[in-house]
């Protein structure tokens, strides 16, 4: 089975600007992805080339095995829903229905009409005029309804409230168990996809810092604390991501890329998904302000 | 895709529909006007057929030209209301993310809705200038000055160039700014600025001009002006049914330069038919430049054909944009 998504020294720049930096990344199949980060880390940029709207300055990606966007068929094996999920202003929720139908082979009319009736949108009302909860879920209901193998969401929630925030994750969760679809998704904030994702891409400045299952990512994480001086060598393998220090104690964030850490005798402790991430945004903002840079902790182990 | 093309230009199509309705009834009338006052001033027995002409052009000329001027204006309506809109106004509300993402690809997305808007400007474009072609057709058959520069764009072909081109000019334009307005006002600019440059700087070209000698006579000229130099330009030498590129036929002598001021001077004394006698013994010939008449049907589809050749370019530039992403 094709990964999901595969990408080899991927950028892109507007203009002068990154607005992402040499992604290379593999996304195996059957995962719900979650893709986090702060605005304006590349998140929107990596969607958009995985559907096709816009195309790489250098490298390449590959989605289900297949250029982005390349054909009708290609078009057809991937729902985008982009950001703020744009509807016809003019077109009444039927219309976009009778779109759906006209321009999609595999359009799945049961499907689309149950979900229109179950959460409850008025077929006759302009798109215009729904609020962003209900256009979400119009949106959702088109990409759906043409029963593609891969759904990519661009922040579908980041302007709803919390209860169609809550509503909206629990029908593509729905969609997810029901169509057997795989599902890419971003969000800047991480509550959104720890409840619903089993992959993550954490990307913040245009680069990637972290990608992997989420299972994986917590087997190889942990939180260190011991008496200062006591962690400057750690066993091969092991990558400091945060290092706070007192007078008399340290406590570091690490990634045990090899699988060593066990082994040894200092205190180390699993961590949540919460202040993994966290660590790695912290190091990449200050990296970019030129503080913690991955070379000078490079020089600890 | 068809479906949807229509869903989106109905409303536009039915604002055309009412407007179209009117502008036929105002053309049907004209036209059924204009018959009857051929009929009783130049198709009469035994009138003579040139006062009969002159009474035609004297009540119908300022009507022709300004429903000529609207049937220009309306290829630039359409480009400007129906072109630039098409891709802009989605590129505007972001809408081509919802519609580039379902299974059809955005050339396929992009043929349908510029053939769909296309055919219908060609059709709108086409029924306003037939008729009018008919309603204008006893006055053309009376004055037959249907190839000079002020009714040669209103009649026959070539408005249907000029939409054409209009139309994909403003979606070209629309992809490029992704703007609806600025692609409007920039739709129009760009074609009232080639309307402009057609009569004066291309058309005269397409084909090269005729030069011929004529030699005045007393007989030939309506009227003969002397200004301060001694120039004499004389009215009255109109090729018929020719594009005249000479605006004025002005009196030389066989060397070809202008006669001297005290020469033609002392022939103008107040008397037309004297002066006019007076000149004729002087032998003077002026020279004109015209396009004439039988190539009027080779300039209505050269300029059909120009238009449509930068419609042709301005699309294949649109279809080669848009499968490559718009940043």
């Amino acid at each position: 089975m094709n990964p999901v998504l595969r990408t080899q020294g991927l950028s892109k720049s507007y203009g002068s600007r990154p607005a992402l930096t040499d992604v290379t990344l593999t996304v195996p199949a059957g995962r719900v992805v979650g893709l986090v980060g702060p605005n304006g880390a590349g998140k929107s940029t990596l969607l958009n080339l995985a559907a096709g709207m816009i195309t790489p300055t250098a490298g390449t990606i590959e989605v289900l095995g297949s250029r982005p966007a390349a054909d009708a068929a290609q078009l057809a094996r991937i729902g985008f829903v982009a950001q703020d999920t744009p509807v016809y202003a003019g077109l009444t929720v039927a219309d976009h229905l009778q779109l759906g139908r006209r321009l999609n082979p595999g359009w799945d009319d049961a499907l689309a009409e149950g979900r229109v009736a179950q959460v409850g949108l008025d077929p006759a009302q302009k798109a215009g005029r729904l609020s962003g909860g209900q256009r979400a879920q119009l949106a959702l209901t088109i990409a759906a309804a043409k029963r593609p193998e891969l759904l990519i969401f661009d922040e579908p929630v980041a302007s709803l409230d919390p209860l169609a925030r809550r509503a909206f994750l629990q029908s593509l969760m729905e969609f997810v168990a029901e169509l057997e679809v795989g599902v890419i998704l971003s969000s800047h904030l991480l509550s959104d996809l720890e409840r619903v994702c089993d992959h993550l891409i954490v990307l913040t400045a245009a680069r990637v810092q972290l990608a992997g299952d989420v299972d994986d990512l917590l087997a190889a994480h942990y939180r260190l604390v011991a008496a200062r001086g006591d962690l400057d060598l750690l066993p091969p393998g092991v990558e400091v991501i945060q290092a706070e220090h007192t007078d008399r104690q340290s406590t570091l964030i690490v990634h045990d890329t090899l699988g060593a850490l066990p082994g040894i005798s200092v205190e180390a402790e699993r961590i949540g998904l919460e202040d993994m991430v966290l660590a790695y945004l912290t190091r990449a903002a200050l990296g970019a302000v030129g503080g913690f840079t991955p070379q000078t902790l490079e020089a600890h182990r | 895709m068809i479906w949807l093309t229509w869903r989106q230009f109905r409303g536009q199509a039915l604002v055309a529909l009412v407007a179209l309705g009117a502008l036929a009834i105002y053309l049907v009338i004209l036209g059924l006007q204009l018959r009857g006052a051929y009929d009783t001033n130049v198709g009469c027995t035994g009138c003579s057929a040139g006062t009969g002409a002159q009474l035609l052009k004297d009540k119908y000329f300022s009507a022709l030209l300004l429903t000529g001027f609207l049937i220009i204006l309306i290829p630039a309506v359409i480009g400007a209301f129906w072109g630039a809109p098409l891709i802009a106004r989605e590129l505007e509300a972001g809408t081509h993310r919802l519609v580039w993402n379902q299974s059809i690809t955005r050339t396929r997305w992009l043929a349908v809705k510029l053939s769909f808007v296309t055919l219908a400007a060609l059709a709108f474009t086409g029924i306003l200038s037939l008729l009018f072609t008919w309603a204008a057709s006893p006055y053309d058959r009376a004055i037959n000055d249907r190839f000079d520069p002020l009714f040669f764009p209103t009649r026959n072909l070539a408005p249907l160039g000029y939409a054409v081109f209009a139309v994909v000019a403003g979606i070209t334009i629309g992809l490029l700014t992704k703007r609806t307005v600025i692609a409007m006002a920039v739709t129009l600019a760009v074609f009232t600025a080639i309307q402009i440059l057609m009569p004066t700087v291309i058309r005269p070209h397409l084909a090269g001009a005729v030069t011929e000698n004529v030699q005045f006579t007393a007989g030939g000229a309506h009227g003969m002006w002397l200004d301060q130099t001694g120039r004499v330009s004389v009215d009255g030498y109109d090729v018929p049914g020719a594009w005249m590129l000479t605006s004025e036929a002005i009196l030389v002598d066989s060397t070809g330069g202008q006669p001297g001021k005290a020469v033609t001077e002392a022939c103008f004394n107040g008397d037309f038919e004297k002066d006019k006698a007076c000149l004729e013994a002087l032998n003077l010939h002026s020279v004109l430049t015209y396009q004439p008449a039988d190539r009027y049907w080779t300039f209505q589809w050269l300029e059909f054909g120009i238009y449509l050749l930068l419609a042709l370019l301005l699309a294949g530039y649109a279809f080669w944009r848009i499968p490559r992403g718009l940043s």
